[in-house]
């Protein structure tokens, strides 16, 4: 039997989903061997409420998408986060540092009144996820990867060190001996440095590492000649559910 | 006719094409031929000013095309080429109208200057030549030996590099970003021999950051094939700290247990060195005796300014000189210019070790508990900078990695660093080396001690990386090493020919072992059965342990808890905690496993004949003490008396039940157990093993204790052993670690200098005295 996997978007650009389509014609017929895809909103508008693995899309953003999101936990074997804003709440997260009906009248204006809003959250705030694809977007490879130990009924490989290790396997010059600055030090490898390796540099997409060492990166960060203001924005953009903005 | 057009006929393609190149380049016409043959009636149809033409080629010589072109054309130019000169060859060649002679390998200039002027004489000359004058060349060095200084001119050092580029892929260093990375080398132009020192060093083509190590099919058809890469590769401009770092990796890879990836690059690269005369100013080379060399190369350049010393350093460098280089022997000035040279490079460093360097490991075995480690270290990101950037560098990690039909994969291995944060951890969750502090203080200890102690080379060459690389600034092994500061003298290891190295081509191959039993234990725990499908015996002593593939899950280091008196197959008992041991308990009858091994010491069985032995076993501490306890009682009478401590942690987690029983009936064992929780069912003792211990009588001058068990039991139950006063060398333990690779290569099993997969996992208590990991 094979499993059925569905996919769900909660706040989000619907990016990682997109991307998770962007697999070369034999490996998108390999993976439909091995898995039922039976939910997509992307790809088809059939739908099925019996699936075992859910791929979770977008942070958590309205009191609504918390019963929804619970919903699928209790359906679910399995519950993947999918991209940075499900695995880490992402920049959806920028707007909790304003009062939330602020948020609400900057984006919506005289028609506030019909929205609501709460401050945006990972999945994990809401339910218990077993697994992290992570990236915005993420990679392609690493979500066929999660998917094969899956198959294979073991723990997905996915590094627990920082970009660096990656970005010198690849042979980059440092974005600090370049005049930049990098948060590459406490953010999780995984993307071979992609954003380095393309000639700039490391934004925490991917989250931090499980015991980084912000202080020491804060430092470097203000050795470099970034203002205390300016440290925290850098890891605001994509960090901010991980407080280390406080 | 084109009054610069020319004609080269030379059998080998590398001399005809790049002469070829070179006069194009000059902006002559030229046409090639590779044969007399083929010369003559290209000749026929069309008219050359010059020919270059090689005397030796294959049917019609080099003279016989000569005769022909003087009766025929005998307005054509000749200038010969050749590497075989003799007398008679040239006094024949310029009867027939040769107008000059060059010996291979040919200098671009040479040749190209020869041609105009041949070209500029022609009209102004009568065309009938008498007397042709052979032009003075420097010295030729004809033979070309190992160990020899020579001169070679920055043009035929052009040609050589070209030449090998024609065979195989070049590397060398490269300018990008400011900084000087090794690459791939597509012209001369691009390549920097005087940069300061590159971002990362060249052992990424000894050891690339990653590669397959073998390809697997699983399933029905399963087969498991070993991959390596053999492709040759000249690395070019490579700095003498470096290739010190090279011998280094040499001494890892190519001594005990060979390891066929490493050896088939190694054995396919050529290098060549460049001294190093604008040292990095972080570098302190000359405090670690790397900033010159006299081993590890082929071939060494030194820039005296116009030229370079070329010194010889193995066969493979002297063929390649006299295959593709025009070299000679230096002059008095010119040797002494390389000394100056050298000299005055080693002014410009600005760093050196305050201590002098043979001192170190004796310096670090007194500074463990210093406070440096901790207050140094806090700052330390775990980014793994340092050991990537780092040439001494070599541990490494290995996974499977499968396609989506799950079926066929590759292994593959991967740079792995003992800084970052899940090198020493197990599948249970037990990390050896959690804590910031105790990495950043094993870095520096296998620099400075461990890998010396082991291989008889420094783990630091000098070149100031990991300094450079470190954002926190605090991983320079100098500034370590000077904060604390002591003596040792290194051992002088042999020269070894590289070529006549070995590979263990199967090192990291399993054999296929069938499953032929299972037996449960208790519910997350089994005891399984194997067979080798070879049929041979798995050949292992009491306490050896073997790891297990799931191919396409990955391996896993599993003691063997059955004894080797058991003819044909070997049991291994084991918990299912991680992903290996998962997937085996998932297994049915009659799958395969992939086995290595067995590795590791085992128990000491001469030590113990005619002891008393006092084994102690808490929990599955019993899976590897079951192999010696079978085998103890397997030959009963070269023992004295033979004692059983054995603790669960609750009646459910009792492991054995039959033997367990059966060895309590038995004469030949004193048998106690306890639990450390009984329950309604318990009738027995109740509290942990330690409490069993006070009830045995013990002959402390005849009795050897044998313990296994998890890391918390070890502390207590030594401290109880030590009171019943047995000495340190009869007290035998059993540890865990993370023995990814088996063979002491890897590096994740390792307690302070020692490999537990190699010198363990049984030790002494005497010897654990001085591992401050250990327990």
């Amino acid at each position: 039997m094979k499993p059925k996997v569905a996919f769900f978007d909660f706040t989000g650009c619907e990016g990682c989903q997109l991307d998770a389509l962007n697999l070369e014609g034999e490996e998108l017929i390999d993976l439909l061997n091995a898995v039922d895809i039976v939910n997509f909103r992307e790809v088809k508008t059939e739908r099925e409420d019996n699936y075992d693995i859910a791929f979770i899309e977008g942070s958590i953003s309205r009191e609504s998408e918390i019963s929804r999101l619970q919903k699928i936990r209790d359906q679910a074997k399995v519950i993947v986060a999918l991209g940075t804003c499900a695995c880490i709440g992402g920049i959806n997260c920028l707007k909790n540092h304003l009062p939330m009906e602020e948020a609400l009248r900057i984006v919506y204006g005289e028609d506030a009144k019909n929205y609501d809003t709460i401050p945006a959250r990972p999945a994990d705030a809401v339910v218990p996820v077993d697994y992290y694809v992570r990236g915005c977007p993420p990679i392609t490879a690493e979500l066929i990867k999660v998917i094969k130990a899956l198959l294979l009924g073991k723990k997905p490989d996915i590094p627990n060190y920082p970009v660096c290790v990656e970005c010198k396997m690849a042979g980059n010059v440092c974005v600090f001996e370049r005049g930049m600055t990098c948060l590459g030090p406490v953010v999780r490898a995984g993307c071979n440095a992609i954003c380095v390796t393309s000639g700039r540099h490391c934004w925490g997409c991917r989250g931090l590492v499980d015991d980084p060492n912000i202080d020491s990166e804060k430092d470097i960060l203000q050795k470099y000649g970034l203002t205390v203001e300016q440290v925290v924005e850098k890891f605001k953009i994509y960090n901010t559910y991980a407080e280390v903005t406080k | 006719m084109q009054e610069n057009s020319v004609l080269i006929v030379d059998d080998e393609p590398i001399v005809r094409e790049s002469i070829r190149d070179w006069l194009k380049d000059a902006g002559y016409q030229v046409a090639t031929a590779e044969t007399g043959e083929e010369a003559l009636e290209m000749i026929e149809k069309q008219d050359f000013s010059v020919m270059v033409l090689d005397i030796r080629l294959p049917g019609q010589t080099g003279i016989t095309v000569l005769k022909e072109v003087k009766a025929q054309r005998p307005w054509i130019k000749s200038i010969i080429i050749t590497a075989y000169p003799s007398a008679e060859t040239t006094a024949e060649a310029t009867r027939l109208g040769a107008i000059d002679y060059l010996i291979k390998p040919v200098a671009p200039d040479d040749l190209e200057r020869l041609i105009q002027e041949t070209l500029d004489s022609v009209g102004r000359e009568p065309t009938v030549t008498t007397e042709v004058e052979i032009r003075p060349k420097p010295p030729v060095v004809e033979v070309v030996e190992v160990k020899k200084s020579l001169v070679i001119t920055k043009d035929s050092l052009r040609f050589m590099v070209e030449s090998l580029a024609k065979e195989m892929e070049v590397v060398g260093v490269k300018s990008r970003h400011g900084k000087y990375v090794y690459d791939r080398i597509s012209s001369f132009e691009e390549l920097c021999l005087d940069y300061d020192v590159t971002v990362m060093p060249p052992t990424k083509y000894l050891l690339p950051a990653r590669e397959t190590l073998l390809k697997f099919k699983a399933g029905d058809e399963s087969k498991i094939e070993p991959v390596t890469d053999a492709s040759p590769r000249a690395i070019v401009g490579i700095h003498p700290y470096d290739i010190k770092a090279i011998e280094l990796l040499d001494e890892v890879f190519m001594t005990s247990n060979p390891d066929p990836n490493y050896i088939a690059r190694r054995q396919n690269t050529i290098i060549i060195g460049v001294d190093c005369l604008n040292p990095s100013p972080k570098s302190f080379a000359p405090s670690m005796g790397t900033h010159l060399t006299e081993t590890g190369f082929d071939l060494l350049l030194t820039d005296i300014g116009a030229d370079y010393v070329i010194t010889v350093g193995s066969e493979k460098g002297a063929e390649l000189l006299t295959k593709c280089a025009q070299v000679r022997e230096p002059t008095g000035d010119e040797i002494a210019k390389q000394k100056e040279v050298r000299d005055e490079a080693l002014t410009k460093y600005k760093l050196s070790l305050e201590v002098p360097r043979e001192r170190l490991p004796k310096l670090l075995e007194d500074s463990y508990d210093d406070p440096y480690w901790e207050s140094r270290s806090s700052s330390c990101l775990s980014c793994g900078s340092c050991v990537m950037v780092c040439p001494t560098c070599f541990c490494f990690d290995v996974k499977d990695e499968v396609a989506l039909n799950l079926k066929a994969g590759e292994r593959l291995r991967q740079w792995d660093g003992c800084v970052l944060v899940d090198f020493a951890k197990v599948a249970t969750g037990e990390n050896f080396r959690h804590d910031k502090a105790s990495r950043f203080r094993h870095r520096i200890y296998r620099k400075g001690k461990y890998i010396l102690e082991r291989y008889g080379k420094f783990g630091c060459v000098g070149c100031g990386r990991c300094a450079t690389a470190c954002l926190a600034d605090n991983a320079s092994l100098l500034e370590a090493f000077n904060a604390i500061a002591e003596s040792a003298r290194i051992k002088e290891a042999a020269m070894r020919i590289i070529k006549e190295v070995r590979p263990e081509t199967e090192l990291y191959a399993p054999r296929p072992a069938e499953l032929v039993k299972i037996k449960e234990l208790t519910p997350g725990e089994k005891v399984f059965e194997f067979r080798l499908k070879d049929g041979k015996a798995l050949g292992h002593w009491p306490g050896q342990f073997v790891e297990v593939s799931v191919m396409g899950i990955g391996e896993a280091p599993i003691s063997i808890s059955s004894s080797p008196t058991i003819d044909g197959t070997f049991q291994l008992a084991i918990r299912n905690v991680g992903d290996v041991t998962n997937a085996l308990h998932n297994l049915e009858k009659g799958a395969t496993v992939g086995i290595r091994g067995p590795f590791g010491n085992g128990f000491p069985l001469e030590a113990l004949e005619g002891k008393d032995v006092l084994f102690i076993a808490g929990g599955i501490g019993l899976f590897p003490l079951r192999s010696l306890i079978q085998y103890t009682l397997d030959h009963r009478s070269s023992y004295g008396r033979a004692i059983l401590l054995f603790g669960a942690r609750s009646p459910a987690e009792r492991l054995f039940l039959d033997e367990l029983a059966a060895w309590s009936q038995s004469p030949d064992i004193e048998f106690h157990e306890t639990v450390d929780r009984g329950d309604e069912t318990w009738q027995g003792n109740v509290g942990v093993i330690t409490t069993l211990i006070p009830k045995v009588q013990i002959d402390p001058g005849k009795t050897i204790a044998v313990v296994v068990g998890p890391p918390i039991m070890y502390r207590f139950v030594i401290g109880e052993l030590k009171k019943r006063d047995i000495p340190d060398e009869n007290i035998i333990l059993s540890l865990e670690r993370r023995m990814k690779c088996g063979v002491g290569k890897c590096g994740h099993c390792q307690i302070n200098g020692v490999y537990v997969c190699q010198e363990g996992p049984v030790f002494t208590l005497a010897q654990l005295r001085n591992l401050r990991e250990a327990v």
